[in-house]
Parts: structure tokens; C-alpha cells; sequence
């Protein structure tokens, strides 16, 4: 397996209601996967409305690493109408620059996608043109900055 | 000898107030997908969106007259380039371009290959039966009935339903001569 | 940078989206039209909110999210910034722009064009009328106001006040 890799993304409704959520693994470890972004909504909820405490700069979209587990780095995301992104990666040294870049162009899929006029607010995004886009953002993750 | 009128639209496009195309795109989808609820029935909001169209043609192709002095009596042919290379960009900004002709250059398909309308758009199953683009039909059959020409509009390709194009077929089924449009005075 | 579609394509669709609903679709309803022009306006308000600020800060207050309503998503929208920005600092803010741009397009447009003079002799004097067509333009931009800020976490109604023509005052109510 690749060292630098996305393993899960997600998008999460302001009331944590999951919009979005895909694992990138041969694994099994989907459950895991979902176990970890659920617990990282709380983190996410915390760094808002305490952002002195968590010293992010303030008001900031990236909202930077959550929280590191042995396996996985989990990083968060959230929109000016309060959606939540949050990437899992295996990469352990991953590089700030990356993971901004990356976030920057999943919230410009999303936007795309909830432009489309059937979609409904608040409910699950199931474009196939978000999908694949994703697909090739998250396979592009971290591949500038090789070398 | 009538004037010939420009060939492309680029010069006109350029010179008319232009806004933000997200604004149209959002707000022609925000339309279709009230009407689907308020409408209900998928072949009832085509019908809905070709009488919008055609209101909308009926009344922009004075303006179209005007800035692309293009001359009124000219044959269907012409029309027909002058809609897709002249009419598309300076409303929409992008070009179309007509094939297709039939023999006796009643018949014609006006290609679009690039449509601010559907930005953003994946049409959901439950509305397969949709001609989302509908009011474009009605917009080409307002504005040559304007000028004479009874035509019928209709859908060939489409690319929300997977084709490679949006193409639009549109068959002349009479030149009345020209007349006065108030027929009802006196 | 962005893609442009010439300003009579937004103008025509929204005469023609107004008039289908409140002389067709619900011709005695004007209530009901209201409503549902609101709507389509609701809807392109919340999504143009969410292009408008992808690549900003989020906002740290209601204020700040009015202020991005008056400047920036007004300048995407209409070329120009609101002119005057009320408030009585419980929850009410008054939006002025000197002159709306749909108002003025609109004006030039005769309303008895189309040849569709069904109305043979009915009570609404004309004045009346065509002040009832101007408000019923009007539900659009309100939704689309409603929208951005309900996308941006602000719960509110929003109301025109056009007394003042052709200037335009959009009041905006934030629910508590």
C-alpha cells in the first residue's frame, strides 16, 4: 500500500448529520473508518467554540489536525454554512500544505454539487459526478509535493 | 438588397451588459424544480417550460433585431446560422452550429455543445421524461414566429441523458408573409 | 474569469418566471405565487451563498454575515454594493440600494405587451396593478437574501420596501 494516502472522507450537515462519507481501503475497516470521523465531530465542535483553547487561528475554514491516532491522522474542515469535512490519512508526516490544498479543491466538488437544482439541503449527496471527482482528488492527495 | 449581418456574435457579446452566469444557471434550476412540484406531471413542466420559452422569444428578438442588424427578410437558411452563430453567443455566450440540412432546406439541428443551463445539473431517475433545456425550443419558436416563420422544435440529442450534445431540431412548417403584428387594429 | 451570460437572459427569465406563476399558474392566487417565487429565490439565495464564501473565513457574527450580503455577494449579483446599512442593533437590519438594478430593468418593460389583455374591465385600476406586479418581482431577491443568510446559520424573514423608488429597501428580521 501507499505510503501517502487518503483512506476516508466525509461531509457532515450542521447537525452531524452524515452528507457523504467514502473509504478508500482494500480493507475491511469501513466500520473503523466511520468510527473514527464520528469522533472526530466532537473535536471539531470543540475547536469552534473554543477556539483560543485549541490555539487554531481564529475562524479559519481549515481547522487543521484533530486528533492523531497510531494509524491515522484526521483532519477537519468547516464551512461558512457550518458543513464539516473531515480526511483520515495513513500518512503520518503529511505536509499542512497538502492537506489545505486538498480540502480546497473537496469544498469546491461540494459546492458543484450541491448546486445541482434537484438536490435537496440536508439531505445525503449522491451525485455520481461528486463521486468521481472526490475519487480523483483523493488519488491526487500529496502527489505535488512528492520529492 | 437586405444587409448581411454579422457572421459571429463575439462583437455583440462583448458589447451587452453581461452578468455572472451562476445567477442564471441557479435561477433556471430553481424554476424547473419548483415547477416539478408545483406541476407535478414531468411532460406537463416541458410543456410549461416551452410556453415560458416562447413568451420569452416573442419578445427578445427585438432585441436581437436591434443589436445584430440583422435584416428581417431573410431565408430560413440564414435564419437558422444567424440563430446558432449570431443568437446563442450574444445571449448565452457560447456558439452553436447548425447541421443536418434536409434537401429542400426545410429541416435543420442546431448543435450546442456548451450550455450554461445545465451547469451543475444531474438530472435524479424519477425525472428521465425531462427536456430540462425546454425553454430554449420555445425561445427559437417565439422568436422566428416574430419574423414570420412557423416552426416546430424538438429535441434530438441531449446530454443531461447521456448524449455527447445538445441537439435541437428545428423543421419550417411556413413563411406567412410579412405583416403588420397588430391584425386586430380596426 | 468566471462564465457571463448577457444581463437580458436573467431579466427575461425572471419577467417570465413572475408572470407564468402569478397570471398562469396561479392566476387567483397571488398569495400562493408570492410563495412559490420566494421559494425559487430561497433556493438560488442558498446556493449562491455557498459558492460566494468558499474561499473566506468563516463568519464570527450575524453583523459580519450582513456586511458580506451588502458588499461582496451583492457586488456578484448586481455589479454594485448595498448603499446603506440600517440596524436597531435587536435583530433588524434595513438593506438599502439607491438603485435595484431589477426594479430599474423593469420599468422599461410595458406590461401590457404580449398582446395578452384578458382583462377587459377588471376592478384593480392599473396603477395597482402594475404596483402588484413590482412586489410580486420582488419575492425573488427577498428569497434569495432569506436564503444566503438561513444557509449561513441566520434564521430570518425579509421583506421590501419600495416607497422610496427607484431606490430599495430589503428589511431583514433575524428570528431569535
Amino acid at each position: 500500500m501507499p505510503e501517502k494516502m487518503i483512506v476516508c472522507v466525509a461531509v457532515v450537515g450542521h447537525q452531524n448529520n452524515p452528507l457523504y462519507i467514502q473509504s478508500f481501503t482494500e480493507a475491511d475497516d469501513a466500520l473503523k473508518l466511520h468510527h473514527i470521523v464520528h469522533c472526530s465531530l466532537d473535536v471539531v465542535d470543540e475547536r469552534v467554540n473554543n477556539p483560543k483553547k485549541s490555539g487554531s487561528p481564529l475562524n479559519e475554514t481549515f481547522l487543521g489536525l484533530l486528533y492523531p491516532t497510531e494509524n491515522y491522522k484526521v483532519y477537519g474542515y468547516l464551512t461558512n454554512t457550518k458543513v464539516k469535512f473531515i480526511v483520515v490519512t495513513t500518512d503520518l508526516d503529511v505536509r499542512d500544505a497538502d492537506v489545505r490544498n486538498f480540502f480546497r479543491r473537496f469544498h469546491a466538488a461540494y459546492v458543484d454539487a450541491v448546486s445541482n437544482p434537484f438536490h435537496v439541503p440536508g439531505k445525503k449527496i449522491t451525485s455520481r459526478t461528486f463521486a468521481e471527482r472526490v475519487s480523483t482528488i483523493v488519488k491526487s492527495f500529496g502527489l505535488s509535493s512528492a520529492g | 438588397m437586405a444587409p448581411v449581418g454579422p457572421r459571429t456574435g463575439d462583437a455583440i457579446f462583448s458589447n451587452v451588459e453581461r452578468v455572472n452566469a451562476e445567477l442564471f444557471t441557479l435561477t433556471y434550476g430553481a424554476i424547473v424544480r419548483q415547477l416539478l412540484t408545483d406541476l407535478e406531471e414531468v411532460e406537463e413542466v416541458n410543456k410549461q417550460l416551452d410556453q415560458m420559452g416562447y413568451n420569452i422569444g416573442i419578445r427578445l428578438i427585438d432585441e436581437f433585431l436591434a443589436k445584430s442588424n440583422v435584416s428581417r427578410c431573410i431565408d430560413f437558411k440564414e435564419t437558422a446560422e444567424t440563430i446558432a452563430k449570431v443568437g446563442f453567443k450574444m445571449f448565452l455566450g457560447v456558439t452553436a452550429s447548425v447541421t443536418n440540412w434536409d434537401a429542400d432546406g426545410t429541416c435543420c439541428s442546431i448543435v450546442l455543445e456548451d450550455n450554461p443551463l445545465v451547469d451543475f445539473v444531474e438530472l435524479p431517475d424519477t425525472c428521465q421524461g425531462l427536456y430540462y433545456c425546454n425553454i430554449l425550443s420555445g425561445v427559437i419558436r417565439g422568436a422566428l414566429e416574430m419574423v414570420s416563420m412557423k416552426t416546430e422544435v424538438t429535441w434530438v440529442r441531449d446530454m443531461l441523458r447521456g448524449d455527447d450534445a445538445f441537439e435541437l431540431q428545428v423543421k419550417l412548417l411556413k413563411q406567412v408573409p410579412e405583416e403588420y403584428p397588430y391584425k386586430d387594429d380596426e | 474569469m468566471g462564465r457571463e451570460v448577457s444581463e437580458s437572459c436573467v431579466d427575461s427569465l425572471l419577467t417570465e418566471m413572475v408572470s407564468s406563476y402569478c397570471d398562469r399558474f396561479y392566476a387567483n392566487k397571488p398569495e400562493l405565487a408570492a410563495r412559490r417565487i420566494e421559494a425559487i429565490g430561497f433556493q438560488v439565495g442558498h446556493q449562491l451563498s455557498e459558492r460566494y464564501t468558499m474561499e473566506r473565513p468563516r463568519f464570527s457574527d450575524h453583523l459580519e454575515a450582513i456586511k458580506f450580503i451588502c458588499k461582496d455577494f451583492w457586488s456578484e449579483l448586481f455589479k454594485k454594493q448595498i448603499d446603506n446599512l440600517k440596524t436597531n442593533h435587536r435583530g433588524t437590519f434595513v438593506l438599502q440600494d439607491n438603485r435595484f438594478r431589477w426594479l430599474a430593468r423593469m420599468s422599461v418593460d410595458p406590461s401590457s405587451e404580449g398582446g395578452d389583455l384578458s382583462q377587459d374591465n377588471s376592478a384593480g385600476a392599473p396603477e395597482n396593478k402594475a404596483a402588484q406586479a413590482t412586489s410580486m418581482h420582488l419575492y425573488f431577491p427577498c428569497g434569495i437574501i432569506r436564503g444566503a443568510l438561513s444557509n449561513l446559520g441566520i434564521p430570518c424573514a425579509v421583506s421590501a420596501d419600495i416607497s422610496n423608488l427607484p431606490a430599495c429597501s430589503f428589511v431583514v428580521r433575524i428570528k431569535a
